[in-house]
């Protein structure tokens, strides 16, 4: 084997690769593929949903088409291998594959166990599993964990555990799908650097699929998937650079160069990439903030509170036990008045989604009140809330049961007694609003992840809540859904829903929500207007929150303006 | 949410070889299958409560206490009116309480004597000691898989529930029929999630070659020591004398003497 990989310079070469996959006829998921990855070499591979991106993934080590069925041609050679006909268990000794579903690829009783499992498969004598263990959790910064149950571990950790239990079995490539969507700020950090230290030691090769264009910027070569084909490929800087070839693709543009691209309204000028380097620009084109336009903007923050109604959701003093005797909300009080939009931050296990739970009655609280529009949450039931309230949960899977779209959305309505007339009137209403109207007998298994979420949203909105919770309705949707998704939250809110959002995706939080409370250990850390909030940095990035990179470039300027759009409005001394 | 049943301390308990540990469960479901007697059910009960008190894992059958006191509930009302009896008042029978209470003891102790197996043996452990005892590697891995997929599901389907509750699902009125009728929304995205997940599952485990030679090295390493054969000593002497009061008569006639109200055999 050792001596088939000195023959083989490169790590990946694919050639001529389609794959149709079984039961869809005509489509192939990805078409004509050429590809070569040099040995040591980091690939970041980027493209909306569909790209082809994740079939690519699984065609390097096998599990297409021995696992997935379907019609291949073309081949892959790994280290030298041809990957069709190989056994994936084989192909694991080449290359280590990551999924982004981290609950379903840990499996062991405890860290070791886990980072054990592959050398055990391969035969690799005890003694050297245990020296194994040490290294590789050294590299995924997981010493000290060694007896912990992964369920017992942060969303961050359980990811870095993943890569270290494939890392055992010393592959020499390591390829990650998606590993940080569902992860917080942190987690992602955490990914990102193991992913840079796996790359200087220069033993490793490193395909990473990812949807954020900033941390990209850190691979020496992007690759750019639409459609099953590769539409470009270069130095991240070349291919990022380009904005509108990415506003086109539609994965997210970086906004320092989008910014002075549409601002300066030129093609082929050297545009800065970051925060820092976008600065320089700055002086040097001699541009400054125009403070009247500013002050405009504060004005519009400030006529936008004063518009806001009474509060509809009081929380006093809240503080949750569960019975494992883990206190996961610790003295929480927060007011929300009608028609806000309050974006929830927190890292995995701050107990953000646990303080939201008690907003429709889901837990009842140890020690405190709710009240949700007058109604003490002791008093009613969740039934009752729900009727003011509705909760769209993260994953739309976990609530889609019925045959078609109609009856998925109907149920609600249905449920709390609503007249066959009065039902049809809101489902096309709640249909309209998600802009999914003539979806009505499709169904909801068939559409992709961006449509079942917004069946999800349509299915809580025609039960006509006033206040709606959303629990990280962008994860797992790409740019161009993440932007569609909130363009609709903001009109929901625009027509007067209260709006209480989970994310972790901080320029949708920049963009779009009005208020920002910050969520560690139990505790409210920072509450404020976002601007406000995301003055801050300093403080945010003590907390591990990262501020978008237009946000960054603006306090750099001692101001803090929160989307590319504010900022071309507040820029002055253009000739 | 922590759903996993195994308790992670360091016990004798838990040291002991997975072997032995379920040897000694087959043991006492054994004697809970042989006996139709409240007062030798009871003792095996208490044997099995102390055995699992040296793993101090028995707060974990707190977890588990509706379900033991619903067995328990159950069993004593349906059998107090089905068994036919002398003594009766209303529609209940005395003989049929004791019944009752003889079934969910000897159904409990199963249940307890499971739990503190579970409670105190890895699945990897459980996975090893049945490959020791010459079942194939994949048997024994596809059978404790089976273990792990539990706590997966229940913590799944309790967010479905809570999605659906948000929703306005109301599971608690309505006749039987209707009923059935609303576990739909919860049973299909179930179904949904747990299929997805063992697909990437099974997915992970080929990634990390599973099954790449029949020759696999176990990072853990159990072995049968003074203490394991001490156990199993123990055990068998338990039901040798539990035996020896079955089969022989002059034993099992003082028995029914001394307590004439326990014995259903």
């Amino acid at each position: 084997m050792s001596s088939e990989k000195a023959i083989s310079e490169k790590a990946i070469v694919v050639k001529g690769l389609s794959f149709i996959y079984k039961g869809e006829d005509t489509t192939p998921a990805v078409k004509e593929l050429e590809l070569s990855v040099d040995r040591g070499e980091f690939v970041v591979i980027m493209g909306p949903s569909g790209a082809g991106k994740s079939t690519l993934a699984n065609s390097l080590n096998g599990l297409i088409p021995g696992f997935m069925k379907g019609k291949y041609s073309g081949s892959v050679l790994i280290n030298g291998t041809e990957v069709k006909g190989t056994p994936v268990s084989r192909m694991a000794n080449e290359i280590g594959l990551v999924f982004q579903d981290f609950e379903a690829q840990l499996f062991s009783t405890n860290v070791n166990l886990e980072v054990a499992f592959g050398p055990e498969n391969f035969g690799v004598p005890r003694d050297e599993i245990i020296e194994r263990i040490g290294s590789v959790l050294k590299t995924v910064k997981l010493e000290g964990f060694e007896d912990r149950q992964p369920a017992t571990l942060s969303g961050g950790q359980k990811q870095r555990l993943a890569i270290g239990s494939v890392l055992a079995t010393y592959p020499d490539i390591i390829c990650m799908d998606e590993p940080t969507t569902d992860l917080d700020p942190v987690g992602k950090l955490g990914i990102f650097t193991i992913a840079k230290e796996l790359h200087r030691s220069k033993r490793f090769t490193l395909v990473i699929i990812e949807h954020e264009t900033e941390e990209a910027l850190h691979a020496d070569r992007v690759i750019v998937m639409k459609d099953g084909e590769i539409l470009k490929q270069g130095k991240p800087l070349d291919v990022l650079r380009d904005v509108r070839f990415t506003d086109e693709v539609g994965i997210m543009s970086l906004q320092v160069p989008k910014y002075f691209k549409e601002l300066l309204d030129c093609d082929n000028c050297d545009l800065p990439l970051k925060p820092d380097d976008g600065y320089e620009f700055f002086t040097q084109q001699g541009l400054k903030i125009d403070e009247a336009k500013y002050k405009e903007l504060l004005a519009r923050d400030r006529e936008r509170e004063n518009s806001y109604g009474d509060a509809v959701i009081k929380v006093e003093n809240l503080t949750h036990v569960y019975p494992n005797g883990n206190k996961a909300v610790d003295g929480i009080s927060l007011n929300i008045r009608e028609r806000e939009f309050i974006a929830i931050l927190g890292h995995n296990g701050s107990g953000k989604t646990t303080l939201v739970k008690h907003f429709n009655a889901l837990l009842a609280p140890t020690e405190g009140n709710i009240t949700v529009c007058g109604k003490n949450s002791r008093e009613h039931s969740i039934f009752e809330i729900g009727k003011d309230i509705g909760y769209v949960f993260q994953n739309p899977d976990h609530q889609i049961f019925a045959d078609t779209v109609y009856d998925e959305i109907a149920f609600s309505p249905k449920i709390r007694g609503c007249s066959e007339e009065e039902v049809k009137v809101r489902v096309s209403e709640a249909l309209e609003a998600v802009e999914m109207s003539g979806y009505e007998e499709s169904d909801p298994f068939s559409l992709s992840k961006g449509e079942r979420q917004r069946v999800a949203v349509a299915s809580v909105l025609s039960a006509r809540p006033k206040i709606i919770v959303l629990d990280e309705p962008t994860t797992g949707l790409d740019y161009k859904e993440q932007k569609r998704m909130m363009e609709l939250i903001k009109k929901l809110n625009s027509s007067g829903h209260t709006i209480v959002m989970i994310t972790h995706t901080m320029w949708v939080v920049a963009e779009y929500a009005h208020r920002v409370a910050a969520v560690k250990d139990g505790r409210v850390m920072i509450d404020g207007t976002t601007r406000e909030v995301f003055a801050r940095e300093k403080e945010l990035y003590d907390s591990y929150l990262k501020t978008p990179h237009i946000v960054s470039l603006s306090n750099m300027l001692e101001h803090t303006v929160l989307s590319i759009d504010e900022m071309k409005h507040c820029t002055g001394g253009l000739e | 949410m922590d759903m996993f049943l195994y308790m992670d301390l360091n016990t004798m308990l838990h040291r002991l070889d997975p072997r032995t540990k379920l040897l000694l469960m087959l043991l006492s479901f054994a004697l809970g299958v042989m006996y139709k007697n409240i007062v030798v059910l009871l003792a095996v009960l208490l044997i099995v409560l102390m055995y699992g008190a040296m793993g101090h894992i028995l707060s974990n059958l707190k977890r588990i206490r509706v379900v033991l006191i619903m067995i328990t509930l159950f069993s004593v009302v349906i059998w107090s009116i089905a068994e036919s009896g002398e003594t009766r008042f209303l529609i209940f029978s005395l003989e049929g309480v004791l019944y009752g209470i003889m079934i969910a003891i000897k159904t409990n102790l199963m249940i307890v004597a499971g739990m503190i197996f579970l409670s105190t043996t890895k699945i990897e452990e459980i996975a090893e000691g049945l490959v020791k005892l010459k079942v194939p590697y994949r048997g024994a891995f596809a059978f404790s898989t089976a273990i792990r997929l539990v706590p997966m599901i229940v913590a799944t389907s309790y967010t479905i529930i809570q999605a659906q509750k948000s929703r306005g699902l109301d599971l608690e009125s309505g006749n039987l029929f209707e009923k059935i009728k609303k576990y739909v929304p919860l049973m299909i995205p179930t179904l949904v999630s747990v299929i997805r997940g063992t697909n990437v599952f099974s997915m992970a485990l080929e990634s990390k070659g599973f099954g790449y030679s029949n020759t696999r090295t176990n990072f853990l390493k159990i072995k049968m020591s003074g203490t394991d054969y001490l156990m199993l000593i123990i055990g068998l002497v338990i039901v040798a004398a539990a035996s020896y009061l079955k089969f022989d008569p002059a034993a099992y006639n003082t028995l029914i003497t001394l307590f004439p109200w326990g014995d259903f055999a």
